[in-house]
């Protein structure tokens, strides 16, 4: 049986008329990094402060580390570390001081511990500075140390990356697989930058609307992106009609745009056709077998869903 | 709780606002030592701490405590804190109790600095006939006066809840100093919650008719409702992210 961390059950948030989350189903698993994947207004956000008990679900169920987080909330909320949006902290107060006022509150104070933790995110030397002189990208990786602080075996982290330049991108990203893969800890991370989530997730919850449509793993996601050939030809209006007369048609079988030919049919003959096009006295500058990025996959599967 | 007020102190260091109202506090006093030269309107301790503390509690206070307050509660919304803080996690009942004792300590601490430098600005500007007991006397009416005040704010918690920004709590602290004295002479000011903690620390509120036990029901019904509504929607409320 597979052991959820999260799981939610028709889980929605309605204010007003405005239906926000709209009966989510999440299942996240132990272990695991889960990219949850949206536009922005999606309802991402809102999904994750009803997980931290920030917002209260108009209906529905969740279910943390199996159990409901009602009855055993202290339990369960102190095993859980987060970041929502920006990070808030205290502008006239170090990094270490903010980071002192989380754990003393949470009752698990370790000078040396904090110390470690803003080593870990590179801000040991900017430890004794105000937090209201901190750039974006070192209140994030701020957060980030608070998230991960008390040692947490849940991460809920809500578009950390965002304000970080392309370093920082890629520190976070090598902290958090590291924190996935080395510590077990199960992360729930959100993002409207779809690369980042193909880069850190096993597991792709795509929602739009408020709605969840579907939780992907990673090797399913790679068997559901759409394949096809692409051919660079120097006369591109020949090759068109030479796939006419073996009966494919424009714009459902291939596509034609200037010299390349994107083939999305038939594609275990495109040495055929390559042979085809040689023959018919066409140079064939470039063939390759490409995979749809999940930028297009994203956009097609939220219009036809 | 200890260590909740304990974070609460290590939260207004290098504060403004902190600095702000203990000038607050040195204030009345000031005021004080400034009509004693000018005027003379004090010739002794006594009158200095019973002026100084009328001035305090019914004046100054209003305003100082309203802006306070708006920063104790209203600075986790503005600075986004409240989210990492209730995510931690705090029970929010205990977090908002614990804000009300800070708030508490707060005015103690400006009791004291009002009190004490009532007495240096006595010495500075001459006066004679200090004894403990004046002292004792003018900081127990003080720190009486300022207690009933504490529990007149709770609605005040509440406002700062709903509206962070803290302009309004100015305006509003500023208004209801305009209103104490418009009616402090009035007849029915003790059924006003924000002068009757004046009239009972001083005495005055024998000179009217009403019982002292209706001024105390009036603070009384004024913080439970205060800490009532507070409550639920600071527990019942959606964190803003």
């Amino acid at each position: 049986m597979v052991d959820y961390v999260i799981e939610t059950n028709n889980l929605s948030k309605k204010y007003s008329n405005n239906l926000v989350v709209n009966s989510v189903n999440m299942h996240v698993e132990k272990g695991k990094i889960y990219g949850l994947l949206g536009k922005n207004g999606a309802g991402k956000t809102t999904t994750m402060c009803m997980l931290l008990n920030l917002t209260y679900p108009s209906s529905g169920e969740i279910s943390l580390f199996g159990k409901n987080p009602k009855d055993y909330s202290k339990e369960i909320y102190s095993n859980i570390g987060s970041i929502i949006e920006t990070p808030g902290f205290y502008e006239n107060l170090t990094a270490y001081e903010n980071l002192k006022i989380i754990s003393k509150i949470r009752g698990d104070f370790d000078p040396f511990n904090i110390n470690s933790v803003l080593k870990m995110v590179n801000l040991e030397n900017a430890k004794s500075k105000k937090y209201k002189d901190f750039s974006l990208g070192m209140k994030q990786r701020l957060g980030i140390a608070a998230a991960i602080m008390h040692n947490p075996e849940l991460l809920i982290l809500d578009e950390p990356i965002n304000g970080l330049d392309p370093f920082g991108i890629k520190e976070i990203r090598t902290l958090l697989k590291r924190l996935s893969h080395e510590f077990g800890i199960t992360i729930l991370i959100s993002s409207h930058i779809l690369s980042e989530i193909e880069n850190i997730a096993d597991v792709i919850g795509f929602m739009d609307a408020g709605v969840l449509i579907e939780e992907i793993s990673k090797e399913d996601l790679h068997n559901r992106l759409n394949k096809f050939v692409e051919f660079e030809v120097s006369n591109s209006d020949l090759a068109v009609n030479i796939l006419k007369e073996l009966g494919l048609k424009e714009n459902k079988d291939f596509t034609k745009n200037d010299d390349v030919i994107n083939l999305y049919s038939n594609l275990e003959f495109r040495d055929k056709f390559n042979t085809l096009f040689v023959n018919s006295g066409i140079d064939v500058k470039k063939l390759n077998l490409c995979e749809e990025n999940l930028e297009d996959f994203f956009t097609r599967f939220v219009s036809n869903n | 709780m200890l260590t909740f007020i304990e974070m609460e102190f290590l939260k207004l260091k290098r504060s403004n606002i902190f600095l702000l109202s203990l000038v607050g506090a040195i204030t009345p006093p000031f005021l004080m030592f400034i009509a004693v030269l000018a005027f003379g309107e004090a010739t002794s301790f006594e009158t200095m701490f019973t002026n100084g503390n009328m001035y305090m509690t019914a004046i100054f206070a209003i305003l100082l405590y309203a802006i306070m307050i708006s920063y104790l509660f209203g600075r986790e919304y503005n600075e986004h804190t409240l989210k990492t803080m209730l995510t931690i996690p705090i029970s929010r009942g205990k977090f908002l109790i614990s804000k009300y004792i800070m708030f508490l300590v707060w005015i103690l601490i400006l009791t004291i600095v009002t009190s004490v430098s009532t007495v240096i600005f006595g010495f500075i500007a001459g006066l004679e006939g200090f004894t403990l007991k004046i002292f004792i006397d003018g900081f127990a009416q003080l720190l009486y006066a300022n207690v009933l005040l504490f529990l007149t704010f709770s609605p005040f918690v509440f406002l700062s809840l709903l509206i962070t920004n803290m302009v309004p709590a100015m305006v509003g602290g500023a208004g209801l100093t305009l209103v104490n004295l418009m009616v402090y002479s009035q007849s029915w000011a003790p059924f006003v919650p924000w002068v009757c903690p004046y009239l009972i620390a001083s005495g005055e509120i024998a000179g009217y008719s009403t019982s002292v036990n209706v001024s105390y029901g009036v603070i009384l019904v004024t913080f439970i409702i205060g800490l009532a509504i507070s409550y639920i929607y600071f527990t019942k409320k959606d964190v803003a992210v």
